[in-house]
C-alpha cells in the first residue's frame, strides 16, 4: 500500500494523524486564488517543483496529479517487495482513477485552448488517462493499464476492476487506487454549485454547510489469494458492487437509492448479512445532499446502522483519488483492529440521529464497508475483511 | 469531419438543452436499441474527450470573471462520465454504470468490462459504447501537437498524403451486448492491448493474439485497419498487414470518420454491417482478396504509436 | 426601462441562458411558476439565475435557497429586480 494526503505522506504518517483526529484542512497556498482565504482545503504542503525533486521526475508536460501518484505508488511498489520484473510483466495490471487529470494547471490548458495562443509543454498532459500513460512509461508496464473517471467513485470502481480483472484469469495481480490534486477548476466548480463550506466541513452534522475540497493519491496491490503466500497481507476484498442512482446528474435522490441498492450487493456480492459489517467508511462529503441520502440508505439497509465515520472531515473530498484513500484507510483499521474518531461532528441529522464514531478506539473487527458516491449518480460500494 | 447530428427525439427538450455535443450523440445513439430492448443491466461507456468543451467553457468562465460568481452547467456537463450518467437517467436504470477514459483504449477496456460482466452475469445484457467529439478547444490541443494535417486536401487521397497528421473525427457507436448467441449480429470473439512504440514489440503482440483466440482452422477474412493518414503510423500498419495472410482483404475507415482516440467504436460498427450485409463498400477497400464469405474479421487500430488494439469479430 | 420592456427582456435572457430548445420568450407566461410545474427548471437553472440577475443587472442573491423566493415567476423576479437592481 502506499498514499499520500494533506494528514500525510506515507501511509503511517496518515495513520498516526487519524489516530490524533487531525484535520489537514487550511489556506490554500500552492497556486493563486480568489478562495485562498476564504475556502479551506486539505492540501500537500509539498510545492509542485519539490515533488518533482523528491521523485526525480522533471520530465517535460508533468503534472501535480502525476507528481503525487507517482509518490504514493513509489511506496506502494517498495511495500510490497515485488521485484520490476515483476510489476512489469504482461499479468500486472495498473488500473487508476482521476477525475482532474492535468486540468489541475487550470490557467495553461485555457490558454492552450485558444486558437491563436502556441502550445505549453502541457498539451499532451490534460487528459484523466496522462498520469497512468506516464506511469506505464516509467515503469515500463506491459500489463494491461487503464484509467476510470466516474467522478469521486473512481477509484473505487478502479479497485474494482483490478479485483474482476485477477478473478477473470486476466492478470495475476493490479495495481489499483487513484489520484487528484486540488484545482482552480474544481474549486470553481464545486463553488459554483454551492456545496463548498467556508468552515470546516462537519459530515453527518445537522449544521453541516458543505465540503472541502482535499487532494492525495493512494494505490493497493491486489494478488490472488494463492500467489500471496508467504507475503505479508494486509487484507482481503471480499465484496463489492456499483450501481446507479439515477435521479439527478449532480445530487442523489432523497432516499439514497444508489447508495442503497450499491451497499446492499456489495453485501450480497460478500455473501455477508448487514449484521456482520463491523464498520462503515462513510462517503460523508459533509453535504447536506449526500449526508442525508447516505444517512437514508444505510438505515434501511441496516436498520441498526453499525459504526461509522468519514475521514473527509480529516483529508477533505479527494474526488479521484477518495476511494482508494478510504480503502487504505480500512485497511489499516483492519490490520491494527482499531477505528479513528469522526472529527468535527457535534450533532446529529434530526431526521435520523445517526452520529460517527467520536473517539479513537481498538476493537475487534472483521468486515469493514466502503462507500464512494459520485456526480452522475455513480455510487460504488467496497467490503474489506480481515486477512 | 464533424458529426452531422439528427433531431434527437428520443431526447426530452428539457434535458437536450443541458448536453455536450458528446453526451447529445452518446444518449442519442443509446436511446433507440434501450427503447427497442429489455432494459440492459448495465451502461459501459469508453470516452476520452468527452466533456473537453465545456470544461473549457468554464475555464474560459473563471477567467474572465476572475472566479467570480460562475454558473455551473458547463463544470457539472464536463465531467466524462456524463454521458453514462445520462443515460441511465433517462431510462431509469440503476444497474452497473461506468466509463473508461484510457485514451485510445477507452473503448478496448469498456468491451473488457463488458466481457466480465457477462462472465460474471450470464443472463445479462449490457448497453456498451463509445463517443468523443471534436470541440473547438480539443482540437487546438491536437493540432498544436501535431496530430492533424497542417495542409488542405480532399478525402480521396487522404491515405496518401505521405504527411505527418490525420483529421479530426467524432463520433457515438453504441451495443447492445449479452451472451447469447441466437438473434445476434455479432460476435466479440477478443480483445486486447498494448502500450509501446517498438513496432517489433507490437508484431509479436499480434502474432500471439491471432495464434491464441483464432478458432482452429479459421481463417481472418478481413483485416480492418485504422490506418489514418499519417505517414508516422504507416510502419504498424504495414507489419499488421504483413503478419496476416496474403490472401486477406484489407479495409480502412477512417477517411470516413476520422481520427478520435474511441474510433474503434466506429470500426466494430462497421464490422457489424460487413458481417450482417457482406459487403463492403468499394471506397473502403485497401486490398480486395477473393473472398467469398466474410466470417472473422480482424481490427486493429493504432493511437498517437503508443496505443495499440486488436479486436477479433465474427459471425 | 418600463417593467413591460423589463419583463420581455428578462423572457429573452431566461430562454437564452438556460438555451430552452423548445420555448420562445413569448411563450413564457407572466404569472406561470418557473419551477415544479409550469416551465419545470431545476435546483442547478436556479443557480444560473441567480448568476444572470448578478452579471445583468447587479442583483446580488447570496444563497440559493433565499434565489427560490425570488425565482417563482416572471412577476416576481421583476419586480425583485426594480428594487434591487443596480445596472
Amino acid at each position: 500500500m502506499g498514499g499520500i494526503s494533506a494528514i500525510g505522506n506515507t501511509v503511517a504518517e496518515n495513520r498516526t494523524s487519524l489516530i490524533k483526529g487531525t484535520c489537514g484542512m487550511g489556506r490554500l497556498e500552492m497556486f493563486p486564488s480568489k478562495f485562498s482565504d476564504r475556502l479551506p482545503v486539505a492540501e500537500i504542503k509539498i510545492s509542485t517543483e519539490a515533488l518533482k525533486e523528491k521523485l526525480n521526475a522533471f520530465e517535460p508536460g508533468i503534472t501535480r496529479t502525476t507528481l503525487l501518484a507517482l509518490h504514493a505508488i513509489k511506496e506502494t511498489i517498495a511495500d510490497s517487495r515485488l521485484t520490476n520484473e515483476q510489476v512489469s510483466s504482461f499479468d500486472t495490471a495498473l488500473i487508476g482513477a482521476s477525475t482532474v487529470g492535468g486540468m489541475c494547471l487550470t490557467d495553461e490548458m485555457q490558454r492552450d485552448a485558444q486558437k491563436d495562443t502556441p502550445g505549453s509543454e502541457y498539451l499532451a498532459s490534460y487528459d484523466y488517462g496522462s498520469t497512468y500513460m506516464y506511469l506505464q512509461k516509467r515503469y515500463s508496464l506491459n500489463g494491461p493499464v487503464n484509467t476510470i473517471n466516474t467522478a469521486c467513485s473512481s477509484s473505487a470502481n478502479a479497485i474494482m476492476f483490478g479485483a474482476r480483472l485477477i478473478r477473470s484469469g486476466k492478470v495475476r495481480r493490479a495495481i489499483v487506487g487513484g489520484v487528484d490534486s486540488l484545482a482552480k477548476f474544481t474549486i470553481n466548480g464545486f463553488n459554483s454549485l454551492h456545496i463548498l463550506s467556508p468552515d470546516l466541513c462537519t459530515p453527518f452534522d445537522e449544521e453541516r454547510k458543505g465540503l472541502n475540497l482535499g487532494e492525495g493519491a493512494a494505490f493497493l496491490i491486489l494478488e490472488r489469494e494463492e500467489d500471496a503466500t508467504g507475503k505479508k497481507i494486509y487484507a482481503s476484498i471480499s465484496g463489492y458492487a456499483n450501481a446507479n442512482d439515477a435521479y439527478h446528474t449532480s445530487s442523489l435522490s432523497d432516499e439514497g437509492i444508489g447508495p442503497y441498492k450499491a451497499m446492499r450487493d456489495a453485501l450480497v456480492s460478500a455473501k455477508l448479512d448487514p449484521a456482520q459489517i463491523d464498520f462503515i467508511n462513510a462517503h460523508g462529503t459533509g453535504t447536506e445532499n449526500n449526508d442525508k441520502s447516505e444517512s437514508r440508505a444505510m438505515l434501511r439497509l441496516f436498520g441498526k446502522v453499525p459504526a461509522f465515520a468519514s475521514t473527509k472531515a480529516n483529508i477533505g473530498h479527494t474526488l479521484g483519488a477518495s476511494g482508494a484513500i478510504e480503502a487504505l484507510y480500512c485497511i489499516l483499521s483492519l490490520v491494527q483492529q482499531e477505528l479513528y474518531p469522526g472529527i468535527n461532528f457535534k450533532n446529529p441529522i434530526p431526521e435520523t440521529g445517526l452520529e460517527p464514531i467520536p473517539t479513537y478506539q481498538k476493537t475487534a473487527l472483521t468486515h469493514i464497508m466502503s462507500n464512494s458516491f459520485g456526480f452522475g449518480g455513480n455510487c460504488s460500494s467496497l467490503i474489506f475483511s480481515k486477512a | 469531419m464533424l458529426a452531422i447530428e439528427p433531431s434527437y427525439d428520443d431526447i426530452p427538450p428539457g434535458v437536450l438543452r443541458r448536453m455536450g455535443k458528446s453526451v447529445r450523440m452518446g444518449t442519442g445513439a443509446a436511446m433507440p436499441i434501450v427503447k427497442n430492448n429489455p432494459k440492459p443491466d448495465g451502461i459501459i461507456i469508453g470516452t476520452a474527450n468527452s466533456g473537453k468543451e465545456d470544461c473549457v467553457k468554464f475555464l474560459n468562465q473563471i477567467i474572465e470573471y476572475d472566479e467570480g460568481l460562475l454558473t455551473p452547467i458547463n463544470f457539472v456537463q464536463s465531467t466524462p462520465n456524463a454521458i453514462a450518467a445520462q443515460i441511465g437517467l433517462l431510462t431509469n436504470n440503476h444497474g452497473y454504470n461506468i466509463t473508461h477514459v484510457h485514451l485510445g483504449l477507452a473503448f478496448e477496456f469498456a468491451i473488457i468490462d463488458a466481457d466480465m460482466m457477462l462472465n460474471e452475469n450470464p443472463l445479462n445484457s449490457y448497453l456498451l459504447g463509445a463517443v468523443d467529439d471534436i470541440s473547438n478547444y480539443n482540437y487546438n490541443y491536437e493540432d498544436k501537437n501535431g496530430w492533424y494535417k497542417k495542409e488542405a486536401f480532399t478525402n480521396k487521397p487522404f491515405y496518401e498524403t505521405n504527411s505527418p497528421g490525420s483529421i479530426a473525427g467524432e463520433a457515438a457507436a453504441m451495443f447492445l451486448v449479452n451472451g447469447n448467441r441466437s438473434g445476434s449480429i455479432a460476435k466479440l470473439l477478443a480483445v486486447d492491448a498494448l502500450h509501446d512504440e517498438d513496432e517489433s514489440v507490437m508484431k509479436e503482440k499480434l502474432q500471439d493474439f491471432i495464434r491464441k483466440y483464432l478458432p482452429a482452422g479459421e481463417r481472418i477474412d478481413l483485416l480492418l485497419t485504422g490506418e489514418n493518414g499519417d505517414s508516422r503510423l504507416l510502419k504498424y500498419y504495414s507489419i499488421c498487414e504483413s503478419v496476416v495472410e496474403n490472401n486477406v482483404s484489407v479495409a480502412r475507415f477512417k477517411h470516413m470518420s476520422g481520427e478520435y482516440p474511441t474510433a474503434t467504436a466506429m470500426g466494430l460498427w462497421l464490422c457489424c454491417n460487413i458481417l450482417q450485409n457482406q459487403s463492403i463498400p468499394g471506397h473502403m477497400m485497401k486490398y480486395a482478396a477473393a473472398t467469398t464469405r466474410y466470417k472473422n474479421i480482424l481490427i486493429y487500430n493504432n493511437y498517437k504509436g503508443i496505443q495499440h488494439s486488436f479486436i477479433l469479430v465474427s459471425e | 426601462m418600463e417593467t413591460a420592456q423589463l419583463k420581455q427582456q428578462l423572457k429573452k435572457q431566461i430562454v437564452e441562458s438556460l438555451n430552452l430548445l423548445s420555448v420562445k420568450p413569448d411563450d413564457i407566461k407572466d404569472d406561470e411558476p418557473l419551477f415544479g410545474e409550469g416551465l419545470g427548471l431545476d435546483s442547478i437553472d436556479s443557480i444560473e439565475l441567480i448568476v444572470l440577475l448578478n452579471r445583468e443587472y447587479g442583483v446580488v442573491i447570496e444563497d440559493p435557497k433565499q434565489g427560490r423566493k425570488v425565482l417563482v415567476d416572471i412577476n416576481v423576479m421583476a419586480a425583485y429586480i426594480e428594487k434591487h437592481r443596480k445596472r
